[in-house]
Order: structure tokens, then sequence, then C-alpha cells
């Protein structure tokens, strides 16, 4: 259980329910130093292990959130002409004109390279960018280091990050990509992994709403022709709309009354659909 | 810590783990395998358990070999028998032949060439165990042929379903066996050469997306913002660009209806979720074998219809893809009532609907989940081949697909 009696430095966080597995790999991954991919389906916690992560190892978080049009250059650093521009025209900065260094602002690649302290650094949704963005990613974060061409200067990681890269499962990534990473994928919590996760969410939840909730999510993400099933977020805010109404009882769950779909449904086509299986099933 | 002799020999068991890895099929290099070593020289591995996660993580990069490397684990450092790959995949493959058999037993009779009657005699133990052996031949000598069924293309019209009334009887479309049906479900998961996966998808579809400057004027042109500086004799002035954005319109029709889509349907599925990814603006209809006065945007072909003649009302630059096998009863295309729904009766054939679409949309054109070379057994394909141009669902149909819409008209 996730008492942690082999796990050596990463253990967990307060609002974090790791499986004693997982904790393995993030360790291994942190000591052969490689980036670890994380794949599965939304909501299985992918980015809030990086921010448990942090958390646990007392290290800041950098986060960056992967874009479809995203240039590698963007998560290393820019270079703010328009600044340099203005300070040149005007001249009542503090900013030195000529050189050029102090125009340059590192993005989140960068910045977690010239951090003091070592970081942990999310890439989140790397599938959202195309196959050049990884491969040149990989260069990268294989060599720890990275060149500013504007002032022909190579800037290198003082402390090798740990980093945590998250892909929803879209495509494939490429083949050398895969290689250079540790690889998890994280399966979608089963109902006693869920009732841990509620209970770090709602320490004070009754067993009886616990139980008639987590069975009815369960029944509600069977139901066929949903195109986006309710996930752990879902459930979370789910349990909480429940809990802060005061005229919900759990008898009406278990009776088969399903308040608030609307939480966890969020397409309309999926919540008439769940509307519709709901009338026809008890807890 | 372990001895000298036992430390040899678990490194043997390792090479050897790593090997049957790789001969089952799990993709592992030996960089990798160098980096596990590193990890159990670094102590960071302290049990099979610790091995078993680490081993994972390091060796495995995808998910749909879990359960290979489980089985192999098992087989390396448990001793449990190692079934060879094929057998799982051929045990599957006579099941659903015989639930294809329990449901419509005439139609496998005849796909298999053996007369039903005599195929009727077996229990169904011994027809599974028949199915194995036909199965094991077939993946001996006939290597991705898929012709040993060997009545393709037995039907000209390329539909065996009947359409009394109105009324569709359900069964399985003559030119695609049973057979091939089960071995198609079962090879997806399987085969990287199969049908489309969706990376491959991802990669096909990437090239739709063209870049036209449409956006907001929010990026700055550095080079130009100088040069107007200059000119202003240093008064800045900043000149702005529009910035890139992705505007192409895509409508997506896909033929969601009857037997003969059945096996395509998930295929169809994912190219269809892979594009909504990827463009802002699309529309997905559905039809049911062809277009009539029509089209509906649930995909259960009731509630929200579309009328195929509000097409006019929308961009005429929009990419018009529509993804049928195009394959159906000659009069369904041609008739002026050709139409399974009593309230498509507006006198107008389909092909003429079609045609209409065609015109109104320059970039419309049609993919087909039937291979080309099936094609010419099924009169109309060839009757819808010359109102659009078709192309296959495959990497390689998609591409050509993709360079037709993105040429100029």
């Amino acid at each position: 259980m996730d008492d942690g009696s082999n796990m050596r430095k990463f253990t967990g966080a307060s609002q974090y329910v790791l499986d004693e597995e997982l904790a393995e790999i993030v360790n291994v991954s942190m000591a052969l130093e490689m980036p670890l991919l994380l794949k599965g389906e939304p909501g299985t916690g992918k980015t809030q292990l990086a921010h448990a992560i942090a958390e646990a190892l007392d290290m800041r978080l950098i986060v960056l959130n992967v874009k479809s049009s995203m240039k590698l250059v963007e998560a290393l650093y820019q270079y703010d002409t328009l600044t340099r521009l203005n300070d040149s025209r005007f001249g009542d900065s503090s900013r030195d004109v000529s050189n050029i260094e102090e125009y340059i602002k590192m993005g989140k690649i960068g910045q977690s390279f010239v951090s003091d302290k070592r970081v942990v650094l999310l890439i989140d949704e790397i599938d959202k960018a195309d196959t050049d963005f990884q491969d040149d990613m990989l260069d990268v974060l294989d060599q720890m280091e990275f060149d500013i061409i504007e002032i022909d200067k190579t800037i290198k990681a003082k402390n090798r990050p740990v980093i945590i890269i998250t892909s929803n499962a879209k495509k494939d990534l490429s083949d050398p990509f895969l290689g250079r990473c540790n690889f998890h994928h994280i399966a979608f919590p089963d109902d006693d992994m869920m009732r841990k996760i509620i209970r770090v969410h709602f320490p004070d939840i009754s067993k009886d709403l616990l139980d008639s909730t987590v069975r009815c999510f369960y029944r509600l993400r069977e139901f066929r022709n949903i195109e986006k099933k309710p996930a752990t977020r879902e459930l979370i805010n789910w349990v909480r709309a429940l809990r802060s109404d005061p005229d919900f009882r759990v008898k009406d769950l278990i009776k088969g009354e399903v308040p608030y779909l609307g939480v966890l449904f969020k397409k309309s086509a999926d919540y008439e659909a769940a509307q519709n299986g709901v009338g026809r099933f008890r807890v | 810590m372990v001895s000298a002799a036992s430390g040899y020999e678990c490194r043997c068991m390792f090479i050897d783990f790593f090997y049957t890895l790789k001969r089952v099929g799990v993709p592992v290099s030996p960089t990798s395998f160098l980096r596990l070593q590193k990890a159990l020289s670094l102590g960071l591995i302290n049990s099979l358990d610790d091995f078993y996660t680490a081993a994972r993580s390091i060796l495995v990069k995808s998910e749909r070999y879990f359960d290979l490397y489980d089985q192999v684990f098992a087989h390396t450092f448990e001793g449990t028998e190692l079934k060879e790959p094929d057998e799982f995949v051929l045990n599957d493959m006579a099941r659903a032949m015989l639930d294809e058999w329990l449901r419509d037993p005439g139609g496998m009779a005849e796909a298999l060439g053996r007369d039903k009657d005599e195929l009727s005699k077996l229990s169904p133990e011994e027809l599974l165990d028949y199915f194995l052996e036909r199965l094991k031949e077939q993946t001996e000598q006939h290597h991705g042929g898929g012709k040993w069924i060997g009545t393709h293309g037995t039907s000209p019209v390329g539909h065996s379903g009947y359409h009394p009334g109105g009324m569709r009887v359900g069964g399985v479309s003559r030119n695609k066996s049973a057979v091939k049906v089960a071995m198609d479900r079962r090879y997806k998961d399987y085969s990287q050469e199969g049908p489309l996966t969706q990376a491959q998808i991802g990669e096909a579809l990437k090239r739709l997306r063209n870049m036209i400057p449409v956006g907001p004027k929010d990026q700055i042109n550095i080079d130009k913002t100088i040069y107007q500086t200059m000119k202003n004799a240093g008064e800045i002035e900043i000149v702005f660009d529009r910035s890139l954005r992705d505007r192409l319109k895509v409508i997506l029709a896909i033929d969601n209806g009857g037997w003969s889509m059945d096996p395509y349907i998930e295929m169809v599925q994912i190219l269809f979720n892979y594009a909504r990814a990827q463009f802002k603006d699309l529309k997905t209809f559905f039809f049911h074998n062809t277009i009539y006065d029509y089209l509906w945007e649930d995909p259960r072909r009731i509630r929200k219809p579309f009328a195929v003649d509000d097409l006019v009302r929308l961009d005429p630059d929009t990419r018009f893809i529509i993804v049928g096998d195009a394959s159906m009863a000659p009069y369904e295309l041609m008739a002026t009532d050709g139409s399974i729904h009593i309230e498509e009766r507006s006198g107008k054939p389909s092909y003429q609907r079609l045609q209409f679409i065609a015109d109104t949309f320059p970039y419309a054109l049609w993919i087909n989940p039937k291979m080309t070379q099936e094609w010419r057994y099924t009169h109309t394909i060839n009757a819808i081949r010359d109102i659009f141009p078709m192309f296959e669902l495959t990497l390689d149909g998609l591409e050509e697909a993709v360079t037709h819409m993105m040429r100029k008209h």
C-alpha cells in the first residue's frame, strides 16, 4: 500500500494518491536522470504527478504547456527586440542597449536550466506539438544545453531538472523520442484507488456517500455512446457539489436519482444520453 | 548482495529476458537494455517487484506491449509457459469466426467454400478446431494474401442486403467475408502494417492544415518595424503582421449505416476523432449508404437533419470529405425513390445529389475504406467515382487525397 516502506525519495504528496509502482518509476527515472513520459486517458492525474513531485521534494515546478503551433525556441528563450528598439530610441532604461544579453528572456526550458536549484520541469501534452518540436527538444534534453544564436552563447543546465512529460495518447510519439524517455502508462484508477483519492480530497466523507458515489460513478462511465467519459476531476467536483447541497440525501442516489449530472457530463449530447440512462438504473 | 555465481546467472537471465522480449515483438533497443543495467548497478532495484516495474518503464515504450511484457516476464522469471504469440491471435480469431457462424451460417459456409449442412454437423468445439486449422493454414501459406476465402468479388453488385419495401435485411456484404472481418479486427491491435493507425492518420491529416494569414494583426514584423523607424528618422513605428491561423473548413460526411460499413466504423471513427482535434472549424454529418435530401448531424440519423440544399450557404472553399464504401444496390443511387427513408422522396436520385455537392464544393472528395483493387467489382463505386475523386482509406490514399485538396482549382 502507500505507506512507502521501500521508497527512497518520492513518496507522495498531500493531494495526490500515489501507487507504489509509479513511485518506483519516478525514483528510477530521477536516478537515471531520464525524462519520464506519462501516458493515460485524461483525468488519470498525469499533470498532478508533477505537482506532487515538486511538492514532495520541495522543488520549484516549471510548467511548459505545449501548444500545437509552438516552436522549440519559444520554450528555450526569447529575444525581446521591441524593448531593445524602444530603449535605443529613448535611452531612459537602466539596461545597456549594446548588450543584447539583457534582452534575452528565458523560456520555460531555459528557466529550468538556469535555476540555481534543481527544479521539476513539466512538459505538458507534448503530443500537441508536431514531430519536429519533439525531435528538436530531444537534443536539448539529451545534451542539457542549448545555444542562444543572437549572443552566441551556450546555456548549460546548472542542475539537471526532473523532467516529466505527459501525452494524451492522441498519437504515438516518434521512436527516437521514446528511446530517450522512461515510459509509464497510468491506467484509469480502479474502485479502491478511487476511494483513496476521494478520501484524500474529502477526509471527512461518510462511508455511505463514498460508496454510493464511487459505485454510481463507475456505472455512469459504462454508459454507451458517451463521447467524453467523466474522469477523476469530474468525480471530485461532483462529490463536492453533492456535499454542498443541503437537500441531497445518499438515499436518493441509491434510489437512482442522480443530481448534478452536468458536473459529470460536459457535452450536451453526453448529458442527454446520461440522463436517459440514469432513468433506468438503481445503484 | 548476490554472490558472483548467482550474479552471473542473473545477468544471463536478463539477457535471455531481453531477447525473449525482442522475439515476441516488443520493440526493445540495446540502449535501453544498457540503461536497465545502469539502474541495476546503481542499486535502485532490490527485488523482483522493483525489477518488474523499472524494467518495464525503461524497456517498454507503449502500453500496447504491456501485456506481452507481462507474459514474457512471467515466463522468464516464474517459469510459466510462453505461448506463441500467434496462438493467442488465432484462438481469438477462431472464436470470432464461430460467433460469425452462429449469426450467419450460410454466409460463413459460403465464405469457407464448404457446404453449410456439412459444417452444421460439427459441434461448436469441433467447429472451433476446424476454424483454427484453416487459420493456421492461412498464416503459413498466404501471409498477407487473404485470398484463400476464394470467393472474392462473387457479387458484381457488392452488397448482399435486400431492399424490399424500404426495409434492409441484415446480412454481411459478400465482397467482404466474415472471416476477413474477423481477421481485420484481430490484426488491428497487433500488426503495425494493418489498416491505418491513429498515428498515421495524424501524419496524413496534418498536411491538411494550410496556414493562411487571416488572424488578428498581432505579430510584430521586426524588419519592417526597423525599416519604418529608420524612415521616420528614429521615431519608432511598429509594424504588425497578421498572425497565422488555421482557417481550413472541413466537412466530414460519414456513412455509418448498414452492415457493409460495420467493419470500418472504428477506423473511420479514429479518422474522425483525429480530424476534430486538427481543425477549428469542422462539421460532421452522417448518412446511410448514400446521400439523398438530408445529411444528419447526429450519428443515429434521427434528430438533427441538415438539408442538402442548405449546403450552398456554406463556404464553397470547405473541404467536403465523404467517407463511405460506396457499395449499394445500383438503384439506391440511380432511382428517383432510392432512399430507404420515406420522407426523403423529393424525386431527385442520389447521384444528382452527389453531383450537386461536387458542384458546390470544388474541394469535395470521397474516401473509401475498401481497397482500390476491389473497386472495379462494384458498380456503384464506379458510378460515384465519376462524380468525386476517390481515394482509399490508407496512408497512401489519404496522402493523395490531401494533395488533391491542397491543389488550387
